[in-house]
């Protein structure tokens, strides 16, 4: 790919559109977080701010922005405030390469899957570095189990995604998305059903969401890897995580739920609707499941994920040839 | 080092030594020999899951407990002092205070010492009042055990269900005893309000909206998988660790040992009343959690029972004590059985105008004490979740 | 191997279950009482014991009962009372400090007259721990003043506007 100066504005803009993006998902689905726990538990959530609180999640981010960086004794100086900011950045290269429009992919490249799979895995550091730095016991723990948590289900996450990939024969995201059709029936998730159950069980541990959150259980570990940040550095810890939550569901609505397309007009609108309807999925089994423990979860991984992982890679490897 | 070994430490020195003076008292003294991989971890006072103000000192080897002490002290009142420079009649507001979930149990453990030390006989509809409110605020207690546990599990909505019926039976306690929290209706001599139409009719309503509420606790908490096996096989205490430690209520009878206080000794109308004791079919977290449950039911059927038999007459005894009361010289005894296990009051007087003595036994201080073995070699997620089982209130172990 | 498999299903299954039992409620209507738009029910708070107030007598209901007899000030565990004696058997002062109150109704029982009753006030907010305490026959007064048939009269500092006269449901009846 040669860097001329047009793909260089481009690049420039829609990074800025997809900062716009990450914060403009941190406030949705933070009230959507807050409303959906709110009528679980049957009461009202965010009631006060704005007409029916949805202006709380501007008001919190008010609130973090405003807020002292307090920081603890003995810390760990470069670190401690490095961990953020690493949390943050390799997820604005993450939303490139998403096909949103028929003509919208901010950088159209053609294994786009591999970029997101690359960076996603940096996540994970900025845990590790946060956890070690922050100078809690807490904080350690959890980083421990965010590194061998998020790297362990990467390779089912991947497996699941490699089915996809090896029946549609490219790597390219909106290659995957043109091959499936606009109505449900026509999606991937039809010939995958197997690959995108072990991929919705491996984006709920992925991005350390209940009953995955292990990282931060807040009933053992107080608030795991983030016990020591306050203000903007949780903000960025937050907002990153819930990128992550958004990108992860971008990628389960290309691969699995026809991307952009839709009944009746073709658009980003239907990729967003997708995506926030997998968001509301998490959001609703984190409201309604007990956390499972360390072991178990990577139990679920190693034993039962990653198996059905390769059986679905393998039997789909099989048909492709067979049908080819 | 300034060579201090009490719980003070120069501020200036952890920053010249960081990590050696790190911690109070106990936390530096809590290590007995220094392992290499071994950290301590000081779970509270202030941490989410240990309701209230409890401190576990643990030494963890990776995320394995290796050791682990309970610290007490943190919500010390005195209650028992109290009780020595306050006429019996102005202590009787504390007994609510002791444990805020269970209170009228520790009201009829007070109240009942005092009765049986002066001779008082109780009104019938008074002795069958006591049983309602008191079975009903079991339930009570055990329902907000049973949401805060979901929540040492991580499960965030069971707690705000669990509410809506404990509020439901507030609103019938308020009406006999006036507060919704700690409450203290019980005089020496009867209770100190009858209960109207009202309050018979929000408790037959009661009944059956719960029993329906437990099977939607079931499908949502009970059956869950993963709740299952956080707790299957976690924690078993057995009945020899109970009489070793004294553990009594729902951890005994879900150790398989059918001792239930409000049978073998019974005191107030429960004798008149039939209900099962429950044991639990295994003696781990889950089997503690399957004996509360069944306890509602239980609790339910005593206080339908007591709907039928409740008589009408007076609330009170005739001459009954004034708030000068003086107990007469002697020393009584007596035992009920509260939410978390057996409550014993022991009360020695002289004769003036002030108890001798007033011994508390709050039955989760025996409960918390297991803790330390029964949590040895676990991991910290289950720990946690032991923790919960024993149903631990902070106030009353510290009284 | 296979009995592993069926457990798996089944626990799944039972994940299912839950989600339907959240997901009815998730669209069932909320059961709170949002606070300053609406509030508990008069029939609820009824039984409820708040501060301490002096009975309206029964001639003169601006006339209190008490005799300033002390009983109740000695039977406070909490030392909250304080009654001053006036020139007539009347109380001059009745001072009346709620930080210090545990409402266990010791002075209300032994009260040989009557003077006091429990209030229904749910809705005390102060800023202040002066504030909370409260000179009872002024209180008396005041309430004395209300009429039982006028409209209620919200105090500045004991309910916002919207709360029903909590006064009108603590008549003994």
């Amino acid at each position: 790919m040669d860097l001329s100066l047009a793909i260089f504005v481009q690049i420039i803009a829609a990074v800025l559109l997809i900062i716009a993006l990450m914060v403009g998902n941190a406030v949705v689905m933070v009230y959507m977080e807050r409303k959906v726990a709110g009528f679980i538990q049957r009461r009202p959530g965010p009631y006060e701010v704005g007409p029916w609180g949805t202006l709380q999640a501007v008001c919190d981010s008010m609130k973090l922005l405003a807020k002292q960086l307090y920081r603890p004794g003995n810390v760990d100086l470069i670190l401690y405030y490095l961990a953020p900011i690493t949390a943050f950045f390799p997820v604005l290269l993450l939303f490139l390469a998403i096909p949103f429009g028929p003509w919208l992919t901010p950088l159209p490249v053609n294994d786009g899957i591999v970029l997101i799979l690359a960076f996603a895995g940096l996540g994970v550091l900025s845990n590790l570095l946060a956890g070690w730095a922050s100078n809690n016991k807490y904080s350690l723990l959890g980083a421990a189990r965010a590194v061998s948590q998020t790297v362990a289900y990467e390779i089912p996450m991947i497996l699941a995604l490699l089915a996809v990939v090896l029946q549609s024969g490219s790597m390219d995201l909106k290659r995957i998305t043109d091959q499936q059709g606009q109505w449900p029936w026509e999606w991937n998730i039809v010939l995958q059903p197997l690959a995108f159950f072990i991929y919705l069980v491996s984006l709920v541990g992925e991005t350390n969401r209940a009953p995955f959150d292990l990282p931060e259980a807040e009933s053992e570990l107080t608030a795991g890897f983030h016990t020591e940040y306050s203000g903007m550095g949780f903000a960025l810890f937050f907002l990153s995580e819930y990128a992550n939550m958004l990108l992860v569901s971008f990628v389960a609505a290309v691969f699995f739920l026809g991307g952009y397309k839709g009944p009746f007009a073709d658009g980003f609108w239907w990729l967003f609707l997708k995506a926030y309807a997998v968001m509301f999925f998490m959001v609703w089994i984190r409201w309604t499941f007990p956390r499972v423990r360390f072991d178990q979860l990577l139990n679920i991984n190693w034993k039962w994920l990653l198996p059905l992982g390769l059986i679905n890679l393998w039997l789909t490897a099989i048909i492709v040839k067979i049908a080819l | 080092m300034t060579g201090c070994n009490l719980g003070f430490i120069n501020p200036l020195s952890v920053l010249e030594n960081p990590g050696t003076m790190a911690g109070d008292f106990y936390s530096r003294n809590f290590e007995k020999k220094a392992v290499p991989g071994r950290i301590i971890l000081n779970l509270g006072p202030q941490h989410p899951s240990t309701h209230g103000v409890l401190r576990v000192l643990c030494e963890l080897d990776g995320e394995y407990v290796a050791r682990c002490e309970p610290v007490l002290g943190y919500l010390h009142r005195m209650h028992e002092k109290m009780g020595e420079v306050k006429t019996p009649w102005q202590f009787l507001p504390n007994l609510g205070r002791i444990d805020y979930l269970h209170p009228l149990a520790w009201n009829w453990a007070f109240v009942g010492a005092a009765e049986k030390l002066a001779g008082l006989t109780v009104p019938p509809r008074a002795e069958w009042l006591r049983l309602i409110g008191c079975e009903l605020n079991r339930v009570g207690s055990h329902l907000l055990w049973w949401g805060a546990f979901v929540m040492d599990l991580g499960g965030f909505t069971p707690i705000l269900y669990a509410f809506e019926e404990r509020e439901k039976i507030n609103d019938i306690l308020q009406i006999i005893t006036g507060s919704r929290l700690t409450m203290s209706n019980f005089r020496f001599g009867g209770v100190c309000a009858d209960g109207d139409s009202r309050f018979f009719r929000l408790i037959q309503e009661f009944i059956p909206y719960l029993r329906e509420r437990l099977k939607m606790y079931k499908g949502l908490v009970t059956d869950n998988v993963i709740l299952r096996r956080r707790l299957e096989g976690i924690g078993p205490i057995d009945v020899d660790m109970c009489q070793r430690y004294g553990a009594t209520g729902p951890i005994l009878r879900a150790a398989g040992s059918p001792r239930d206080t409000r049978q073998d000794y019974p005191y107030g109308v429960y004798d008149q009343v039939d209900f099962p004791i429950p044991t639990g079919p295994v003696n781990d977290s889950f089997g503690r959690y399957l004996v509360r449950l069944v306890e509602i039911e239980t609790s339910l059927s005593i206080v339908e029972q007591a709907l039928k038999a409740i008589p009408e007459g007076p609330i009170m005894m005739e001459k009954a004590p004034k708030v000068t009361w003086k107990l007469p010289a002697g020393e009584s005894y007596m035992a009920v059985e509260g939410a978390r296990g057996q409550i014993c009051v022991h009360l020695v007087s002289d004769g003036g105008q002030t108890p001798y003595r007033v011994k508390l036994r709050a039955p989760g201080f025996s409960n918390l004490s297991l803790f330390a073995e029964a949590a040895q070699g676990t991991i910290l997620a289950d720990a946690i979740a032991i923790l919960g089982s024993l149903d631990l209130v902070i106030p009353e172990v510290d009284r | 191997m296979l009995q592993a498999i069926w457990d798996n299903i089944k626990g799944l299954y039972s994940l299912l279950v839950g989600m339907s039992i959240t997901g009815r409620y998730l669209l069932s209507p909320v059961e709170t009482i949002h606070y300053p738009r609406q509030v508990v029910a008069d029939e609820i708070m009824a039984s409820f014991r708040g501060p301490i107030q002096l009975t309206k007598g029964k001639k003169d209901p601006a006339q209190t009962r008490c005799i300033s007899c002390q009983m109740c000030v000695k039977a406070c565990p909490g030392h909250c009372l304080s009654v001053t004696k006036g020139d007539t058997k009347a109380p001059a002062q009745w001072l009346y400090d709620f930080s210090y109150c545990c409402l266990c109704g010791a002075c209300v029982e032994t009260c040989p007259t009557g003077a006091l009753e429990f209030s229904h006030k749910v809705y005390l907010v102060t800023l202040t721990r002066e504030e909370l305490i409260l000179d009872l026959l002024a209180d008396l007064q005041k309430r004395a003043a209300i009429l039982p048939e006028s409209q209620p009269v919200p105090t500045a500092n004991l309910a916002p506007p919207t709360v029903p006269d909590v006064e009108s449901i603590g008549e003994p009846k």
